[in-house]
């Protein structure tokens, strides 16, 4: 069970006024809203690290959540910052590949919501560029693979999957 | 900080040591921003000497629009700017946006006129208008805007803004507007075409230049 509003807003709040003890609790408790969130988002071996990166944003930055107004929009907003900073790290790195396993570790569900959430931002990607990512970045195919099945020259299919992962950073920004 | 084995430990770490914060309120930033504001104007009145022609009624409209107009942007630029210093997620307000966008009425309209006059039709106004190349206004307005653009960073630093390239595009606009507005209170050059061209043009400059350099700064 995750806390709810209320109890995570009360946490923080005394937080706000160094109370370690609230601080402990709401930092667990996030972790475990956390997991949630980026299960849907991102692969299962980068999850830990991304809920270590917000949790200590979380702390460092809690003067900046205003106690009259709601607390999960707050921690939200701050994990989809994080989420876009990982984002673009893997579109600096992309040359980096998948690790083995990410998808088979995940439960049903989550290969699902994750297909869904993916599916939505691919659709305004161009073709070339969401083929080429899935292909690279999901399917696990090198770039001379990706290159043959699709017909691309190598060098455009670095280009396409820098471009589309670029893009996709943006539009993951840009959501509301 | 270092990589811990266990988001137990982690959490440790990080409160081992804490203690109470002092919240990042939005009227903190404007009243810094504020302050800046009226230091620019202050040192700029004190340089180069109010302009009394605007107490006296021979300022011209458009001194009393462009003004008006810069004052709007700074205004509703400065607001989305404190804000997004907490971070939230929902409708974000396009006051900043529009405000601009009329402000840009400004130097179309010159940029109009200076057409019209080579077409022959001169409105009162010509070509030999000695504020239509003293570009030295935006200049200074623009030196005087970087005080209050320090403001708006220092208030950004202090919160946790989500959305580095707007926060940016706002710095530049809160910033541009107002130090516009605190050196054209001592400008008496008050024609269409210097203001069009040359009072109103450091929010849009300055804009553009903090889009790109305030991100690095304001990152966290």
């Amino acid at each position: 069970m995750v806390a709810d509003e209320p109890t995570f807003a009360r946490l923080m709040m005394a937080t706000q006024d160094g109370d370690k003890a609230a601080a402990n609790v709401l930092l667990a408790e996030a972790g475990v809203w956390l997991e949630r969130y980026f299960k849907r988002r991102i692969p299962p071996h980068a999850i830990d690290d991304l809920v270590q990166e917000v949790l200590i944003a979380l702390y460092t930055k809690r003067a900046s959540w205003d106690p009259a107004r709601p607390f999960l929009p707050w921690m939200a907003a701050i994990a989809r910052y994080r989420w876009v900073d990982h984002l673009r790290k893997v579109y600096k790195h992309e040359s980096k590949e998948l690790l083995e396993g990410d998808a088979v570790e995940d439960s049903d569900e989550e290969v699902v919501m994750s297909r869904v959430s993916l599916d939505r931002l691919f659709k305004q990607l161009p073709h070339k560029q969401s083929q080429v990512i899935e292909l690279v970045k999901i399917g696990g195919l090198s770039i001379r693979e990706a290159a043959q099945k699709t017909g691309q020259s190598e060098s455009l299919v670095k280009v396409n999957i820098h471009r589309g992962l670029k893009k996709l950073a943006a539009l993951v920004e840009e959501e509301q | 900080m270092e990589k811990h084995q266990s988001r137990d430990d982690l959490i440790a770490a990080l409160t081992a040591d804490m203690t109470p914060v002092r919240r990042v309120r939005p009227r903190d930033g404007a009243a810094m921003i504020v302050c800046a504001t009226l230091a620019a104007g202050i040192a700029c009145v004190v340089y180069y000497g109010f302009w009394f022609g605007a107490l006296t009624g021979e300022a011209s409209p458009f001194y009393w629009i462009s003004n008006g107009l810069l004052g709007v942007v700074g205004v509703a630029s400065t607001a989305a700017l404190v804000a997004s210093a907490n971070p939230r997620i929902g409708q974000r307000t396009s006051a900043s946006q529009w405000s601009t966008a009329i402000l840009a009425v400004l130097p179309i309209a010159a940029m109009i006129t200076l057409i019209s006059i080579e077409a022959g039709h001169d409105h009162g106004m010509g070509m030999d208008d000695p504020g239509l190349l003293y570009w030295k206004c935006a200049a200074r307005g623009l030196a005087a805007s970087s005080v209050i653009a320090l403001a708006g960073i220092w208030h950004l630093r202090r919160g946790a803004p989500v959305s580095l390239e707007r926060a940016g595009w706002l710095i530049g606009l809160s910033s541009g507007a107002l130090g516009a507005l605190a050196y054209n209170i001592t400008c008496p050059l008050d024609s269409l075409l210097h203001i069009g061209f040359w009072h109103v043009t450091p929010a849009f400059i300055g804009a553009i230049f903090w889009r790109f350099a305030a991100p690095p700064l304001i990152r966290w």
